[in-house]
Formats: C-alpha cells, structure tokens, sequence
C-alpha cells in the first residue's frame, strides 16, 4: 500500500512541475498565438539562476525564488519586445502569427542554449538541498520533492486565482475569448501582451529554479520540458489554467505507472502516444464540453 | 521561365554536378553531398508544406524511417537502388496514413502532432532494437562505393527538383496554393483538399525517406539518435522559411548557403555558431519574413518602377 502512495506521491509531484511549465506556454499560446518553442530555455535560465544563487552566493534557494521569478519577468518582457512585438503587429493571419513565432522560438532556443553552453559548458551542475528523507504514512519522501510539490502547486494555484479574481485576469481571459472584442471593450494589448508574456516567462523560471533543487541541470534540460508542455497543453485544452493544471497531473500519473507497469526507456514513448491518441480522439481536449 | 525550360536548366545542373567526384577534393565533395541532401530535403518540405502552409516536423521520422530500412533488408542484401526506393515507398506510405488521420488539424496542432509523431517513430524504433534485436545500432557491410551514393543522392534531389516544378504547374499544385490561401474557399469551388493534402503529403514524405536510405549508406553505422535526429528536420524547415517556401529557387539557395555555413563554422566554433544561427534566424524572421526569395522580388519590382 505504502508503495502505491508512493508511486502516485511520484506521478503527482512531477505533474505539478509540468503544470507550472504548461500554464505559461499555455498564456502566451492562448492570448497572443505565441508558440514559444524556446519555453524551455528561460527553465534552464531559472535553474541556472537558482544554482548561482546557492554556490555563489550562498542564499536559500527558496529564498532566492521569487529574485528568479521578477529577473526572468524582466528578460520575458525584454524578449517580447525584441522579438515577437514585431510579429504580432505585421503579420496578416494568426496562422502567419504561429509560424513565424515557431521560427523565432528555434531562433532563441540556439541562441539562449549555446550562451549557456558558452557560459557555463555542458557539464552536469547540481547542488544538494534538504536531502534528508521524511516519513508519510508509511511512505518515505525526499524532503525537498515535497517542497517543490508545495511549490510548484501553489504557483499554479496563484496563478489561477489572478485569472479568477482580479481584474487583470479578467482581462486576459476575455482576450483569451475574443481578442478583437476585448480590444473593442478598452483592453490594452500593448502592455498586456508583454506582461502577460513575462508571466509565463517567469513561470518557467520558477519551474526551473524548483527543479535545480532535485535534478542536476545542463543547458540542454530545458527541451524536454518544452515539448512535455506542449502535451500537457493538448490534454487540457487551450486557454484553459485549470484544466491545464489538471492535464499537468494527468500525465505526471500516467508517465509514472506507465513506467511502473512497463519500463523506464519507455517515458518518451507513452507521453507521445498520449499526446496522439488524444490529439485525433479530442482534438479540443481532454476535458472540453 | 516555362517548364520545360527549368527542367532543362535543372537537368543541365545535375550534369555538371555529376562531374564533381572527379573534380573535387574528398573534403569539398563530402560538403556539395551534404548541399545535395539539404537541398533535396528542402525542396520536397516546401513541395508540400509551403504550398499549403502547414508546417510539418515530421521529416526526420520519413527520413530516419527510409534510413532503416536499408537494414531491415540485411537479410539478404538488396540492391541499393532498390533500398532507396523502398525507403522512400515505406515514408510515403506512413505519411500517407498518418495524414489522412491528422491533416484535418492546423496551425500550431499541425506541427505538434507531427513532432510528436517523429519522436514516437525514433523512440519505438529504439525500443524494438533494444528489446527485440538486442541492438543499438547497425553497422552497415559492403556499403557502395562514395561515387556511386553521391551520384544517387544527387539523382533524388534532382529528381524532388523536376518533381516540385511539375507538381508547382500541375492541377495538384495549383489546389495546394488554393489550400494554402483559404482552404474553404478552395473546397467551396471544387477542389478536392482532403486528396489533394494526402497525396501532397506522401509526395513530399517519399524523397525525405529517399534521402534517408540513401544517406544511411553513407555514414556505414547509424542508430536511432543519428537517422531520427530532430536537428535534420529543423534544419529542413529553416532552410526552406529562409530561403522562402514558396518559392522553388529560395530553398535551393539557402540549402547551400546553410550546409557551407555549419559545415565551416560548426567545428571550429560549435556554440559560437548556434549563436550566430539563432540570431540570424530571428532577424530573418523579423525584417525578410518572405525568406530570401521575397529580396529578388523586391529588387524586380524597384527596377521596374525606375
């Protein structure tokens, strides 16, 4: 039984870090048509900032997360102002919109990757931080999964509660709806493009600085990620966080008993097949109406 | 230009290209091969892709799929020009199936699910190997001599050439464009697009899987991460948005721009290059986004009006 707890403890931990992943690829995709396939660098970058903070400077990384979160908002903003300003404003279609945003995204995951590789060389970096194990019912857990569950779970749950309750949320979800009616209603695309897209930015700073507390990290750990967001955002249907979070757990589950009941070297393969047999099944989403 | 004469402008290339293993250094004619398969690679993508504005990440699993099978046929040893056309049948037929399941998609769905359908392939393709031939790679016996893969590569890049300048004159061509423009709009006046995709589709998918099984002889030991490598499909795709996808001539030229580029840079300065790539790619993007195709319009259209 203990076992089970555990398996399920695994799944759902991963699962909250895909969602926090998810849920900023998932704003930028769903209010600007941003497929930003170089998401998973600015997770790097987090990881990187965070193992900085720690050996360098000796500070806690948890401490030290929400300084990740305001720089990498900063470079978010920054980034949406060299780079997909320009394609959103002089591109004829939204279909025009999504390649050339995809380009650009290749552009900077070369560019973000390679300065990274550059900077710090593609060894594996990894520091060790509340290592000790703890006993839950039986189960035994690293203390520090625990507090990247929290954590992880707990951004999403802000994130959703800003959508929710405030009235900035409210905006993004009606440009979420209906962009030209939003526009028609008095909300401003020119600051809430780049806010919105530093937020997801910053999500994925966050995601990364979580996981620098586990894993060991490498320029090249951010791709993965990418791409898991990409599935995760597929089961949960766009524009939606709440089902983006739940899509997040989803897949976090089915990749850990996946492995449990067959093998690890075959990860890869059942989330892609997940992602393809809900792709022509439900094209919409798992949960859509 | 009329067809008949780009055909014969493209014939007369392959000749002259045809002469080079006796021309050139081994070093220099590594690089024009390497040239032929982008080029071929990125015409066939543009083929079909920028005629119709999807965007498939797919050709690293048509290419890696068409590699394997000059080892699936170890058996007994199949003659190489038989190996190529099959591989290129075998990527064919996949993405025939796998585009009646999912050319209904578009836009950023589109790219996803045919990503997530080349990871799928090579991570299979692995996982078969491992478990059930207790392998990770094959090394290929007796591969045919560097002339006779240089001049076959070069006969299925020509090949893809004369086939998308046909297929660009053709009715086919013309309901591509149409799909491109405003998919209903060509279905409301008669265009058939769910054929016309498939077979576009599958078209394009037989001279990736082509190249890959007449690349595989070449490198003589290839496994999954080596043939199903994303980094050949990415490089597919930019060479062709570069260049300009709709476009025929945008592609060839960038494909040998490109692949002189990595070929130079990318030993003496791996990340430095990447860099470089990146940044080019963004402002490409940004400030020429009709590829380098777009400048040659651009400079016609001011002569014109001096």
């Amino acid at each position: 039984m203990a076992y089970w707890f555990e398996l399920a403890a695994g799944g759902l931990i991963t699962g909250g870090i895909y969602a926090v992943v998810a849920l900023g690829l998932n704003l930028q995709y769903g209010l600007m048509r941003i497929m930003n396939i170089s998401h998973g660098e600015f997770l790097m970058l987090g990881a990187y900032l965070t193992w900085l903070g720690y050996t360098v400077l000796q500070v806690n990384p948890l401490v030290f997360l929400p300084v990740v979160a305001l720089a990498l908002f900063a470079l978010g903003v920054v980034v949406y102002w060299l780079c997909f300003q320009r394609i959103t404003r002089t591109a004829p279609a939204v279909e025009v919109i999504e390649a050339r945003s995809l380009l650009v995204g290749f552009g900077l995951m070369f560019l973000v990757q390679n300065v990274a590789n550059l900077i710090w060389g593609a060894d594996y970096r990894g520091y060790s931080f509340l290592t000790e194990a703890l006993d839950i019912g039986g189960a035994r857990f690293m203390t520090n999964r625990l507090v990247v569950f929290a954590f992880a779970v707990g951004a999403s749950l802000l994130l959703l509660a800003v959508l929710r309750w405030t009235l900035i949320g409210k905006a993004v979800r009606a440009m979420m709806q209906s962009p030209t009616g939003a526009q028609l209603v008095g909300i401003d695309t020119r600051f809430l493009h780049p806010v919105v897209f530093g937020v997801g930015i910053a999500l994925a700073g966050v995601a990364g600085a979580l996981l620098s507390m586990v894993y060991e990290i490498s320029p090249g750990m951010g791709e993965p990620y990418t791409v898991t967001a990409l599935i995760v955002i597929v089961l949960g249907g766009l524009g939606s966080a709440a089902r983006c979070l739940l899509g997040g757990f989803l897949l976090g589950l089915v990749e850990t008993f996946g492995m449990h009941f067959t093998s690890p070297s075959l990860k890869m393969l059942l989330s892609y097949a997940v992602l393809i047999a809900v792709l022509l099944a439900r094209p919409k989403g798992l949960f859509a109406r | 230009m009329k067809l008949r004469h780009s055909i014969l402008a493209t014939l007369a290339a392959a000749l002259v290209l045809s002469t080079m293993p006796w021309l050139l250094s081994d070093f220099a004619l590594a690089m024009t091969l390497t040239c032929l398969m982008y080029a071929g690679l990125a015409v066939s993508w543009a083929m079909f892709c920028g005629a119709t504005n999807y965007l498939s990440l797919a050709t690293a699993a048509f290419f890696g799929l068409g590699a394997y099978v000059t080892t699936w046929t170890s058996g007994g040893p199949l003659p190489y020009g038989v190996a190529v056309l099959l591989g290129g049948l075998l990527a064919a037929a996949f993405a025939g199936l796998i585009g009646a399941a999912v050319l209904h998609l578009r836009g950023a769905y589109f790219a996803v699910i045919t990503f997530g359908l080349g990871e799928l392939v090579r991570h299979a393709v692995t996982y078969y190997e491992k478990a059930f031939q207790g392998t990770v790679g094959r090394v290929i016996e007796e591969p045919p001599e560097a002339v006779t893969i240089y001049h076959t590569v070069l006969l299925v890049s020509a090949i893809a050439v004369i086939t998308a300048l046909v297929v660009r004159a053709s009715r086919l061509g013309l309901a591509l464009r149409g799909i491109g423009a405003d998919e209903e709009r060509a279905q409301t006046l008669g265009v058939n697009a769910r054929h016309a995709k498939i077979l576009g589709f599958a078209l394009s998918a037989f001279f990736a899987g082509a190249l890959g099984a007449a690349m595989a002889m070449r490198w003589t030991y290839i496994d999954p991460p080596t043939v199903f490598n994303p980094f050949i499909g990415f490089q597919t795709v930019l060479i062709a948005m570069v260049g300009g996808a709709h476009t025929l001539i945008g592609p060839l030229v960038s494909s040998v721009v490109f692949s002189l580029l990595t070929e130079f840079l990318r030993l003496q300065f791996p990340y430095l290059f990447l860099i470089l790539l990146g940044l080019l790619l963004i402002l490409l993007v940004l400030y020429l986004p009709g590829g380098l195709a777009s400048l040659i319009g651009r400079w016609r259209w001011r002569k014109s009006n001096a």
